[in-house]
């Protein structure tokens, strides 16, 4: 399993840390120390090629984006370049996140700054990235993050200050849009289609359903702060993990079913409801949690990053067996 | 030769005579000599060869022969051809003799054509004559017979009549039939109807089966004579005038008449139910006159008020006997009957009792129903119309419970919404614990008032009622129940927390409603709590009570047990009531969010200007925290603080704090203030994690100190999302300072708030280009001005509301 974390500025260094969990899944092994040149506000890793991924960094007034390459390593451990693939220098204003299509291989990037939304297309080989198209969101909308539908190469959701809003990336049109406010993370899952998990500051998770963006169809009380983080686990149906500003981590366990059970079967959905859907919480973080990630070679193992730079993996193995 | 054969006339036959006689010796030669003379000798034959003759008579004859032969021959031949000759002549003189017969007969066929016609016409004259006479006679003859078929029944009948009848055989077998019609009428004018029917059934068999041939103008006309009477026997039926007897008499003829008594049944009994549709309505009046009533007079406006009633209920009593008798069969009908009526009663009871109505009145109502079964029973014992009418009460009763707690529901909620409705009437600051108290009576009150109720329906000694004893209990039970469950839905659903989207609206127009809102979460969060501790072991208690009291009845209910579950209320409850408490600490801390949001996220914190003085959103916060500790104090009740003032004096405090804070401050002076950095990420490794969310309490402080906990911890999170300048780190250290001594004020667990506010301190730091702290003194100089500020808007705007309120 590889993931990337950022160090977010502690220091006047950034570095890009490449960490390797051993194989027998009880040891970290920082496998590379990067310095890169600016201070990384988001990092995702390119979901095809291992060796690259995107960050967007902030030089205090001005933000950037760029994707990165990590260079072979040769055994040494002190901080080599990176070589950047391509810089994403279209932005005006804040840049907030920079998408990969999670579900393959896509030559395609999502930028989003606070106004704006732009489709690169990513030429590895020229080393290059061209816009392809960008739309504004409106001067009333701040955008603030956003996901790419695993299930629709075509189809984006990113959050704003009042709503989450939907964007067909053919025609750089807003689709549709949910009334949900002040999302800090959003996340598809990547087993059932039009499902879709909000984590908001203040009201916790909500799950909803895309067909019907009325109600959310499950609602999760979150965390004692802020919810920060969510992820759907990849494999398990249902398995949702949150990290929040309590300094925990939270594991829930809300199948969302078939949309009949939920509608017909009140009476079955209220019980199901008291039947508490927290399934663990893993307290022993320092500080608040803000970066969450599943591993895509063993579904049951989770990383996640706290603010005092801390890398925790655990295993929800313990768990599963109560479904 | 051939020719000649067919015309077998005397000539010719003597002409075959003569050549026959010619020809004679040589077939009786050639018999002899057949094998040659035959063949040449006759010349007659068919198979005569000229040739051969020759020959034959060349070598045989000598030339005399030979000449004597042909003049033989010749003159053969001559005589042949006069034969033939004449032959010839007299067949065309008979073809003439034909053609002229011909000519003949076609002018004689010519006239003859005519004279045939003639003779058709003739022929068919005679025969359209004889079916006219045929026909003329024929209907004589029918009549002939018929008349003779009647004469022979006659004979029949009077054998009949003198064994079936003999007082018709009086007046003779004709004459009695006959005089029938202008005897009914005789009947009916002297309304002797039951001889006229005893005369129309004896003449009926007759009727019935001559009716159609013989007696068909008699039978036209007494049937005629019988409709009158039947219509006259249907009136008297009807007509309530006429003594009961007469009527059943009248129904009996008319069933003897074979009138379908049914329609009349039917309609009888369309009447009956017609008065039991008046005596519906009067149910209804009594109902709303005993509400009207006041106490003092109720007793004699009962009296008066049941009279009416009586009277109609006795009538209708008196026509179901009526009806009995006159339709002896009718027992099942009538009991329907009854048994609807019953049902009207309480169905108009329950259309009734959806309106609000007082056990006393629901209990004369059950009583004026009783008394009409009891009533109705002594007519009709076959109706077993005491079970039904338990049966149908049954319901009632409940209804009539479960409608109570549906008003008492409704009453709660009322209260609750009175937050709502009238937040102006009563001064601000109490009127949520207006609330509080209006919800907490009602509830003990209603809750109350129906235990009471139901005490009163249980000591009524009504038989209905003490039948329904235990059942009443056990109804009131599963009432509670229900009401509990239900009250914690409605409480769900007025917290609004059902509604998802209710925190998504607009933050214009929800402020007003959200405000309230809030405190009405509080509000429901306490009453969650009264209902757990005080009003579930209250009415477990009284209803223990009464079950002492009613041995025989509540202690069954008592025991039987999962109809009203305190154990499980109370646990609903309670985790309802924790469930609003976080709610509203929510809500609020929402509110406080947002404010930090907009704080945060509109200047420009990387060119933030030197700090002049403390950030007006401190006073917004200050504010928020004001307000729920408003909402706060209302409601809840001050937990047990270790060092405290008292709230009293909670004014003063602010000056009393300042020679702590300039403690604090004093202390931070002496220390470089970069070290004083270092120091606190130095104690933070050490310090042992401060839990900073722990369980909340239902308490003023608790409350109030998580409210602000959860604001500190935003503000952190708001802080470490910026990057800040000098400035924006000062600014912001400036805000945190002032604030500690306010919240520490407010809060009760201080190192908590301690380390939050240093938390915020570190996380600007952390964010800041260039973190250096602002010079003690200045931010000394800051805060004691904005602490005079306050001071002085405090006080004028204390002034300013006690002059609004006025």
């Amino acid at each position: 399993m590889q993931a990337g974390s950022s160090g977010v500025g502690y220091g006047l260094k950034y570095q890009v840390h490449l960490i390797r969990l051993s194989a027998d899944g009880t040891e970290l092994i920082c496998e590379g120390l990067f310095s890169h040149p600016n201070e990384i506000w988001d990092l995702r890793s390119c979901p095809f090629d291992q060796r690259i991924f995107t960050t967007v960094y902030s030089t205090g007034e001005s933000y950037g984006a760029a994707v990165w390459q990590i260079p072979e390593l040769y055994g040494q451990l002190n901080s080599p370049q990176l070589e950047r693939v391509a810089l994403l220098d279209a932005h005006v204003s804040k840049i907030k996140c920079v998408l990969w299509w999670p579900s393959g291989r896509n030559d395609k990037l999502v930028s989003i700054d606070e106004e704006n939304l732009f489709l690169w297309s990513l030429d590895s080989s020229k080393k290059a990235a061209q816009v392809q198209s960008k739309e504004s969101a409106g001067t009333m909308h701040y955008l603030s993050g956003g996901a790419w539908d695993p299930h629709d190469v075509n189809s984006i959701a990113a959050t704003c200050e009042s709503s989450v809003q939907f964007w067909d990336l053919r025609t750089m049109t807003k689709t549709s849009s949910i009334d949900v406010s002040h999302v800090r993370t959003i996340d598809y899952d990547t087993k059932k289609d039009h499902i879709l998990v909000t984590a908001e500051d203040e009201t916790g998770i909500h799950i909803w359903d895309l067909r019907k963006t009325k109600v959310p169809i499950r609602e999760l009380p979150g965390h004692t702060h802020w919810t920060w983080a969510v992820a759907c686990n990849p494999e398990y149906d249902g398995l949702i993990l949150s990290g929040g500003t309590d300094s925990a981590v939270n594991l829930w366990l809300a199948p969302t079913g078939s949309r009949d059970e939920i509608t017909s079967d009140s009476g079955q959905n209220s019980l199901s409801l008291k039947v508490d859907p927290l399934v663990n919480s893993y307290t022993d973080y320092e500080d608040s949690v803000y970066g969450l990630a599943w591993s895509s070679r063993e579904p049951w193992i989770f990383a996640s990053l706290s603010y005092d730079g801390r890398v925790v993996v655990e295993s929800v193995k313990p768990y599963l067996s109560r479904k | 030769m051939e020719m000649e054969d067919p015309p077998l006339d005397d000539k010719a036959r003597r002409m075959r005579d003569l050549l026959s006689s010619f020809y004679a010796p040589d077939p009786s030669m050639s018999a002899g000599s057949q094998p040659k003379g035959a063949s040449f000798d006759n010349i007659d034959t068919d198979s005569f060869d000229a040739d051969q003759y020759m020959n034959l008579l060349v070598q045989k004859a000598n030339l005399e022969g030979l000449l004597q032969r042909h003049v033989e021959m010749a003159a053969e031949i001559k005589n042949l051809d006069t034969d033939l000759q004449m032959l010839v002549y007299e067949n065309y003189n008979k073809f003439i003799s034909a053609t002229d017969a011909i000519k003949r007969m076609k002018s004689n066929i010519v006239g003859m054509e005519s004279n045939m016609e003639q003779l058709l016409d003739k022929i068919m004259s005679v025969q359209s004559r004889s079916d006219g006479v045929n026909t003329s006679l024929f209907g004589k003859r029918e009549h002939i017979e018929k008349l003779h078929r009647t004469r022979n029944l006659l004979r029949k009948v009077q054998v009949f009549n003198a064994i079936a009848h003999p007082r018709v055989v009086f007046y003779g077998k004709e004459q009695f039939i006959y005089d029938l019609p202008a005897r009914l009428g005789k009947c009916i004018k002297t309304e002797a109807y039951a001889d006229a029917v005893r005369f129309y059934t004896g003449a009926m068999p007759i009727f019935k089966a001559y009716g159609e041939s013989s007696f068909q103008d008699c039978k036209r006309a007494s049937e005629e004579a019988v409709v009158t009477i039947t219509k006259n026997l249907q009136g008297k039926l009807f007509s309530d005038s006429e003594s009961i007897q007469t009527r059943a008499e009248a129904a009996v003829l008319l069933k003897q008449l074979d009138f379908p008594v049914d329609g009349l049944k039917v309609r009888l009994f369309e009447k009956l139910e017609q008065s039991m549709g008046d005596l519906q309505v009067k149910i209804g009046d009594i109902a709303g006159a005993l509400e009207e009533s006041n106490d003092e007079h109720e007793n004699n406006l009962q009296l008066g008020f049941s009279v009416p009633h009586d009277a109609s209920v006795r009538e209708f009593v008196e026509a179901v006997r009526a009806y009995r008798i006159i339709f002896p069969d009718s027992e099942s009908q009538l009991i329907k009957l009854s048994e609807d009526l019953i049902t009207k009663h309480f169905l108009t009871t329950e259309q009734y009792m959806k309106e609000r109505v007082s056990t006393a009145t629901f209990l004369r109502v059950l009583r004026i129903i009783w008394n009409d079964v009891l009533v109705i029973d002594e007519v009709l014992p076959e109706g077993l119309l005491h079970d039904y009418c338990f049966k149908v009460s049954q319901s009632a009763v409940k209804q009539y419970f479960s409608s109570t707690f549906s008003h008492l529901l409704q009453d709660v909620s009322d209260a609750l919404m009175n937050v709502h409705v009238k937040p102006k009437d009563v001064s601000e600051e109490h009127h949520l614990q207006v609330a509080l108290e209006s919800g907490k009576n009602s509830l003990l009150k209603g809750s109350m008032d129906l235990l009471l109720g139901l005490r009163q329906l249980l000591e009524d000694n009504l038989d209905l009622l003490v039948k329904l004893r235990e059942l009443m209990t056990d109804w009131v039970q599963a009432g509670f129940q229900q009401f509990f469950e239900a009250l914690d839905t409605r409480f769900l659903l007025l917290s609004g927390r059902n509604k998802l989207s209710s925190q998504g609206q607009s933050p214009r127009e929800g402020l007003q409603s959200e405000k309230v809102i809030c405190g009405l979460v509080l509000v429901l969060a306490q009453l969650s709590v009264f209902v757990e501790q005080t009003a579930i072991p209250r009415i477990t208690e009284a209803r223990t009570e009464m079950a002492a009291s009613f041995s025989g009845s509540g202690a069954r209910g008592y025991e039987h047990g999962p109809f009203f579950l305190p154990a499980e209320i109370c646990r609903v409850f309670r985790s309802a009531s924790e469930k609003f408490l976080h709610h509203y600490i929510n809500m609020r801390a929402y509110r406080i969010s947002v404010l930090l949001r907009k704080r945060f996220t509109t200047p420009n914190w990387v060119k933030h200007k030197e700090p002049r003085e403390v950030h007006m959103f401190v006073d917004l916060f200050l504010q928020e925290l004001e307000a729920v500790g408003n909402e706060v104090k209302q409601i809840l009740s001050q937990g047990i603080r270790k060092h405290r003032r008292s709230e009293s004096n909670g004014s003063t405090t602010s000056s009393l704090s300042n020679p702590l804070r300039d403690d604090k401050l004093r202390r931070s002076n002496t220390q470089q203030a970069r070290s004083q950095l270092l120091e606190t990420h130095l104690a933070k490794l050490f310090k042992q994690k401060v839990e900073i969310f722990t369980k909340v309490e239902f308490t003023r402080e608790s409350v109030v100190t998580t409210i602000i906990k959860l604001g500190l911890k935003s503000l952190q999170e708001f802080v470490r999302l910026q990057t800040l300048n000098r400035s924006g780190f000062q600014q912001i250290q400036l805000d945190i300072q002032f604030l500690r001594t306010p919240l520490k004020e407010l809060a009760e667990d201080e190192a908590a708030i301690d380390f939050l506010l240093d938390e915020v301190i570190v996380g600007a730091s952390d964010r800041c280009l260039d973190p250096t702290p602002l010079e003690p003194p200045i931010l000394d100089k800051l805060i004691q001005a904005k602490t005079a500020e306050t001071r002085e808007q405090n006080s004028s705007a204390a002034s300013s509301t006690t002059q609004q309120r006025l």
